[in-house]
């Protein structure tokens, strides 16, 4: 299969340059994945998803296009290639095209395949649903909970007209899970490329450890500045963003990151890094879309932006070497880890260095006014706590009664980096809900002084 | 019709399959093609064409749904996907009854989309966008296609439809001494080229940079006392289209209502029983209607072969109706009003809006400006949020002005929206008679469904407190 598989990518490849391009690059992807929905504590529905497809990257004369390709038989294969030709004689020159890599590439280790994941598949969702389910109610009467657990299967193989040739197969597992009550909600998701390595019914341990942290106290606060701890669910989505504003792309086309190489952009104790080598993150990959191989290159460094993300073409643009970025269209971030060396032991240990503040455990709804300067405002969804002189004082009421109110933080995001000021000791892989095949490393974070308002 | 006979009976295959494992079954198998070509500050990314042919399977057996899907156009194919079905225990679900409906739709494109012509437009908007010199940044993008689809299921319903679209997307960054605002515009529709003008998008960009360039040169900034003082808010058709959308459309999803999608995209204020309730003043009458012809969320009929029709969600303040598809019909024992619908083959149907608006009223921009008296008038926004539950929403101002004597003043450079729900439609005290749409990719699900929307309706004054 997995010869058939690259030999089909370059036949492909080869029939691209026989139609008359320079070069070209395909990945031809065999993806089967499961989704089990779970909504007020029962299993909703089971989507089952089976696909087999080759995207194509090609260029001739710098001119770019970009294609699937479905119908992998001989003659469909031709009559893309027939209409990519068509569509790309009448295109200009991309000037500051500079070309693909140039293989062959020696790869480093080998991807994360979980034979669990495949017998996961076929039969035990419905055992780690149930666990999950049970955990949410054990963790306190009254509790329900909604949630997706996903797993994956994916074959990638990958041919290139210069030479690079290479193949992956991964797996992945995914348990979003938002357990809730009439007074407050948790919500956590677990990835892994391991299916041992998520623990469903521990997330309601979790959540109901987490509900326990107010002893049922609840109050309102005023619009005005705290210092906000973000658990490493919020934390790692909102600290993503510098990855995909690093990408040369954006900086090119307006990012917060831009003309700020070399300087200081954070707390000098805050490192970030794109990774795309470790194959222990889902979304990452030992080669990118035109067969580099992908490591793990830091963005900020001691607080200092060290690197923008690069493919090959942007890299010979400025004089750089690709960071295996490459995306099929433009340069593209792999996983996002972020470190920061000042830290604590645990999230009480973060509460405890608070005076004034609030404890934030998922947000959603972040949107930038303006990319150029990295304003934006968040949303924090969920259990959010209220925090004096060290210790949790209540719960802000955020579902749905007479009482209930909004809570949103407005911040930037170089101001935010600049004020990370302790870490607690728990980084782990995870993502956002609705951040499907990638995730993040993130520690909880405490960040001084961020704009808070009330409605 | 690009669905072939070959198409029709695959589908009609994978029904009769599916029919023997439950006691209902549908197929929807469906083409779609896409050209799209990308612009950034004037480099041509590159073209691109995309197609994708697949086939959904959906299948209550035992109460239980069941969704799947393949690309694999195959008879065998679909044996080896119905073989290998996982038996759950979990939420009983029932169809709601409906009408059996056989039809064949097709919108046709006045101006056939070919790819030159799309080029040549997107061109021209970046030269144009160029041309104005104070924006520094600039991403322009267009993209045409078309989705044919067959469903068909075994209560006997079959429907054909194919339906084009064409869409561009213009984002620039303005900047003047120092400081700088985004704008991000969509365009398009559902149908051909007659929807795409280049002519009037550059006049569209051109005068919204003008407007933004003078909002940073002499915006005022405005102080925290001057900000709490400000009680009357006239908000243009794009304000009221985002409110609309976020907070009127969303919640009244009964998947939310129901909970269904409490780990994803939220869950409501509205309780199942909260028919009636008042959401708003008297003025407010809001609703959807996927019939708009040439609206980039069109359908006659929606993906589980109901036919379309306009929603009122809310009449005159009350809440008026959910949105339902049939599980949630047969839930509350109601009719499906159409609003199932699916991004692609592979995705499951949700309860989607469409085209979503508040209705207008009498009275012009002029007018309701001099009715505010003194307050602001917010004519696009930046960024905006909400809640889980879609109790309380920011929109924040990027081209917004003073009122002051019943007349638009200064430029404001800080200006947010920050209300609650509730708050917010009880404060519409008059409508504009104008009324205009925009252009949304509305996200849902997990994994994420974007399914193309408007939303809208007049200017209208808010008064607050």
């Amino acid at each position: 299969m997995e010869e058939n598989s690259i030999g089909k990518a370059r036949e492909i490849a080869r029939s691209a340059i026989t139609g008359g391009f320079d070069e070209a690059a395909v990945m031809l992807f065999d993806r089967r994945r499961s989704y089990l929905k779970i909504a007020n504590s029962k299993i909703d529905s089971i989507v089952e998803k089976k696909d087999i497809y080759a995207m194509m990257f090609a260029s001739s004369r710098k001119r770019n296009f970009f294609t699937n390709i479905e119908d992998l038989s001989k003659k469909g294969i031709e009559e893309r290639i027939r209409r990519a030709r068509s569509m790309v004689e009448r295109q200009k020159p991309k000037d500051d095209y500079y070309g693909m890599a140039n293989g062959p590439f020696k790869y480093k280790g080998r991807d994360l395949a979980d034979r669990n994941i495949l017998a996961c598949i076929n039969c035990t969702m419905e055992d780690i649903a149930g666990n999950a389910i049970s955990g949410a109610e054990d963790a306190g009467r009254g509790n329900a909970v909604a949630g997706m657990l996903q797993v994956g299967h994916l074959k990638t193989f990958l041919a290139t007209s210069n030479g690079a040739e290479a193949s992956g197969t991964s797996t992945y597992a995914r348990l979003n899970l938002r357990i809730y009550n009439d007074r407050s909600a948790f919500q956590d998701v677990a990835v892994s490329r391991r299916l041992n390595d998520i623990m469903p019914h521990g997330m309601g341990t979790k959540a109901g450890e987490m509900f326990r942290m107010g002893n049922g106290r609840e109050g309102k606060i005023e619009k005005g500045t705290y210092d906000v701890i973000y658990l490493q669910l919020p934390a790692g989505l909102l600290l993503s963003n510098i990855n995909s504003m690093a990408c040369i792309s954006s900086v090119e086309t307006g990012s917060y990151l831009a003309g700020k190489m070399g300087k200081q952009v954070a707390n000098r104790n805050v490192n970030i890094y794109d990774d795309g080598a470790s194959p222990e993150l889902v979304g990452s990959s030992r080669f990118d879309a035109e067969g580099y191989p992908t490591q793990k290159t830091p963005i900020i460094r001691n607080g200092v932006l060290e690197n923008y993300l690069h493919n090959y073409s942007t890299a010979m643009k400025y004089k750089k070497k690709s960071t295996g970025n490459a995306g099929l269209v433009l340069p593209s971030p792999n996983t996002t880890v972020v470190e920061c060396r000042k830290t604590v032991d645990d999230v009480r240990s973060l509460v405890s260095k608070v005076d004034k503040g609030i404890l934030v455990t998922n947000t959603w709804y972040t949107r930038f006014s303006n990319y150029l300067k990295g304003d934006f405002s968040t949303v924090p969804r969920d259990l959010a706590y209220y925090i004096e002189n060290g210790e949790i004082k209540f719960s802000i009421r955020q579902t749905k009664t007479e009482n209930m109110v909004g809570i949103r933080i407005s911040d930037n995001m170089i101001r935010m980096m600049e004020n990370v000021d302790y870490a607690a000791r728990d980084a782990r892989q995870t993502s956002s809900w609705d951040y499907e095949e990638g995730s993040y490393v993130a520690p909880s974070v405490l960040v001084r002084g961020a704009n808070v308002t009330v409605a | 019709m690009w669905i072939s006979k070959f198409d029709e009976n695959i589908a009609e295959y994978a029904l009769m399959l599916a029919s023997r494992m439950g006691e209902y079954a549908e197929a929807y198998l469906e083409r779609s093609y896409s050209t799209a070509y990308s612009m950034e500050q004037g480099e041509l990314t590159g073209g691109a064409f995309n197609d994708s042919t697949g086939l959904r399977i959906r299948i209550i057996s035992e109460k239980k749904l069941y969704t799947l899907s393949t690309n694999k156009i195959e008879e065998s194919e679909i044996r080896a996907l119905l073989d290998k079905l996982i038996k759950f225990n979990g939420k009983e679900v029932e169809m709601s009854e409906e009408r059996v409906e056989q039809d064949d739709y097709v919108v046709r494109e006045k101006e056939i989309i070919e790819d030159e012509a799309l080029l040549s437009s997107l061109l021209e908007i970046d030269k144009r966008v160029k041309g104005i010199g104070y924006v520094k940044y600039r991403s322009v993008y267009a993209d045409a296609g078309k989705a044919t689809s067959y469903f068909v299921n075994s209560d006997g319903t079959r429907i054909g439809a194919e339906l084009p679209y064409v869409s561009a997307f213009a984002a620039m960054t303005v900047s003047a001494g120092g400081d700088s605002r985004q704008r991000m515009l969509q365009f398009g529709g559902t149908g051909g080229l007659e929807l795409f003008d280049p002519g009037a998008i550059c006049e569209r960009l051109e005068s919204e940079a003008g407007a933004l360039r003078n909002v940073i040169k002499t915006g005022k900034t405005l102080a925290k006392a001057e900000l709490a003082g400000i009680t009357n808010v006239v908000v243009s058709p794009e304000i009221i289209g985002i409110a609309v959308h976020e907070s009127i459309g969303h919640p009244s999803e009964a998947d939310r209502v129901f909970g269904r999608e409490a780990a994803q995209a939220g869950t409501s204020y509205l309780g199942p029983g909260d028919l009636g309730i008042e959401i708003g003043s008297e003025k407010v009458t809001i609703a959807d209607d996927p019939t708009i012809k040439g609206s980039y969320g069109f359908y006659l009929y929606d993906d589980e072969g109901v036919k379309a029709r306009k929603k009122v969600i809310v009449r005159g303040g009350k809440q008026d109706a959910l949105l339902v598809n049939r599980e949630y019909a047969n839930d509350l024992k109601i009719r499906s009003n159409s609003s199932a619908r699916s991004d692609m083959y592979s995705n499951e149907p949700l309860v989607r809006m469409s085209n979503t608006y508040l209705e207008r009223g009498e009275l012009g921009l002029e007018e309701l400006v001099e009715v505010a008296k003194e307050g602001i008038y917010i004519k696009s926004f930046t960024e905006w949020n909400i809640d889980d539950t879609r109790s309380f929403a920011r929109y924040q101002g990027n081209e917004a002005y003073l009122i002051r004597n019943g007349r638009i003043s200064t430029p404001v450079k800080n200006y947010a929206l920050e209300a609650k729900t509730l708050d917010f439609w009880h404060a519409v005290r008059e409508l504009g008679s104008d009324f205009e749409l925009t252009l949304g990719e509305c996200g849902k699900g997990e994994p994420v469904q974007g399914v193309p929307v408007t939303m809208g309706g007049p200017h209208a004054l808010l008064c607050f407190g």
